[in-house]
């Protein structure tokens, strides 16, 4: 299985589309895209784990690493996830309190803009 | 016999002599790069009258061979005097940019000493014009591609053993003895290196009794790599350290993740980590729990240590928070463990991963089949691969740790 990558603009927000695996493999696929965005300027990244079928180490520590890079420029990295086999992941991890987790985009970007 | 593989395994060593059971008439390709217009043709002659297949390119200068030197594989017979470089140096570049291809020099009969001094650089032959005919043209060509190959596969298994020697110095690095002659635990620890991997991952596990306490850790390093392995070395033997030096518990891991910080060589890197304290005489361990999946106690049913995890060493340090206790009585297992069994896969459909729900259940079955525990280690491996259906692409580090009577 491998990774597909998408993204796009909605709302003031970059909304990265992951589908596949994020293993030490395909993560730093993932990695060049979240730092691209960020070089471009997008503080506000939404990653959309809905179609990730697997999260390795790597692949946490990617997207741990996007989110200091958002964090410098006082943005922020949320996630979208609803997948109980991915969620568990976050937990065993600790970083349900660390990232936002929602249920849909449209449910990220809102709980960000009301903050 | 190509050897070379794609993807990250080792090259197998090469057969011996494998490369000298050849097709006789396998035509070889020579690359002749030759000023001389009148001994080029010399050596078209002289290799149409031999049984020597030879597909012939003929360059006139260095830089007209240059685009063809990095790819070519066969025999570059080289005039050492040619109009845009001459001699050693001309010699030198060829070696270098051709790395595949075997090289016999062709020399002057008055400067038959440069012919030898290529061979000491690294020329496989070198003929003297006008003291070469056909046959000895033939031989050299075909003696010196299939000297290039077997160097090439001596070269090829020479890299297979360093590597090998270095996965065990990590390993030994990784993989301590432990340090519990006057604990109540009695330790039995295994690894398996997981299938993808050229190298060691960042797996360990250490266990040290200090002043009537008894300190157990496994961790594992994010990433695979020679980085990810040395910075593994580096916290594991810094907390054994950090133990041995009487640091206080609660500032154990504190201290480890700031030598994680500055150790690391990319922001990214961080560690999962599972710590468990036991003073002597008591069956309630504290445990810290970094980002690494629980661990299980093994008693006669099997017990998923309930701990809030934090978040792994090296992403976000915050100071500690209050410690959690587990029960663990005595004549129970603890077992701790690295991702590499939960990743693996849970049968079927194959997209399903084991879990840490799934682990419990296989080592509870285990037991039940009556498998001591000295042996559930290699038993679970066993079973896990199965599961997945092939061997564990990942590392497997376990230690159990028994509470003494």
């Amino acid at each position: 299985m491998d990774l597909k990558l998408d993204h796009y603009t909605e709302d003031d927000t970059e909304i990265v589309v992951v589908e596949g695996e994020i293993d030490v493999y395909t993560a730093p696929r993932l990695r060049e895209l979240l730092i691209d965005l960020v070089n471009k300027g997008n503080f506000h990244l939404v990653v959309n784990m809905e179609k990730v079928e697997f999260l390795d180490s790597t692949g946490l520590g990617v997207l741990v690493g996007g989110l200091k890079r958002v964090r410098a420029h006082d943005g922020t990295l949320d996630l979208v996830c609803t997948q109980e086999r991915i969620l568990k992941i976050f937990r065993i991890t600790g970083l349900t309190k660390v990232f936002g987790i929602y249920e849909s985009v449209r449910e990220a970007i809102d709980k960000r803009k009301s903050k | 016999m190509d050897t070379r593989k794609t993807g990250h395994e080792p090259p197998d060593p090469p057969e011996a002599g494998a490369a000298l059971i050849r097709e006789p008439d396998e035509p070889v390709d020579v690359l002749l790069i030759e000023d001389d217009p009148q001994d080029a043709f010399l050596v078209e002659e002289f290799l149409g009258e031999t049984a020597l297949s030879a597909n012939i390119t003929w360059v006139e200068t260095l830089a007209a061979a240059r685009r063809h030197l990095p790819t070519f594989r066969g025999c570059v017979l080289l005039d050492l005097n040619l109009p845009d470089a001459s001699g050693m140096e001309l010699l030198r570049e060829v070696l270098t940019s051709a790395g595949n291809a075997a090289v016999v020099v062709l020399t002057g009969l008055d400067d038959e000493h440069e012919g030898v001094a290529a061979v000491a650089a690294g020329a496989q032959d070198y003929l003297v014009k006008g003291q070469v005919d056909g046959s000895l043209l033939a031989r050299s060509l075909r003696y010196s591609v299939e000297r290039q190959r077997s160097d090439e596969n001596a070269r090829q298994l020479r890299d297979a053993e360093l590597h090998a020697r270095e996965n065990m110095r990590l390993e030994r690095g990784l993989l301590p003895q432990l340090l519990l002659d006057r604990s109540p635990l009695a330790p039995r620890s295994f690894y398996r290196p997981g299938r993808k991997r050229a190298l060691v991952g960042g797996d360990f596990f250490d266990a040290v009794d200090k002043d009537g306490t008894t300190h157990v850790i496994i961790g594992d390093v994010s990433g695979h790599g020679p980085d990810e392995a040395a910075l593994g070395v580096h916290l594991r033997i810094a907390w054994r350290a950090l133990v041995m030096g009487g640091v206080a518990e609660e500032q154990l891991l504190p201290t480890l993740e700031e030598i994680l910080v500055s150790e690391r060589t990319q922001e990214e890197m961080y560690a999962t980590l599972c710590q468990i304290s036991l003073d002597k005489g008591s069956e309630a361990p504290r445990i810290r729990l970094f980002g690494h999946p629980p661990p299980l106690v093994l008693t006669h049913e099997v017990t998923e240590v309930r701990a809030v995890p934090r978040p792994p060493l090296g992403m976000f340090p915050e100071p500690e928070a209050e410690v959690e206790c587990f029960h663990f009585p005595r004549g129970a297992t603890l077992m701790l463990y690295t991702d590499g069994l939960v990743d693996a896969y849970d049968g079927g459909d194959g997209t399903e991963r084991l879990g840490v729900t799934g682990l419990a259940r296989i080592v509870g079955g285990v037991l039940a089949a009556g498998v001591p525990v000295g042996e559930l280690p290699e038993r679970l491996v066993n079973e896990a691969e199965q599961h997945n259906g092939g061997p564990l692409q990942d590392d497997v580090a376990m230690l159990l740790v028994t509470h003494g009577e």
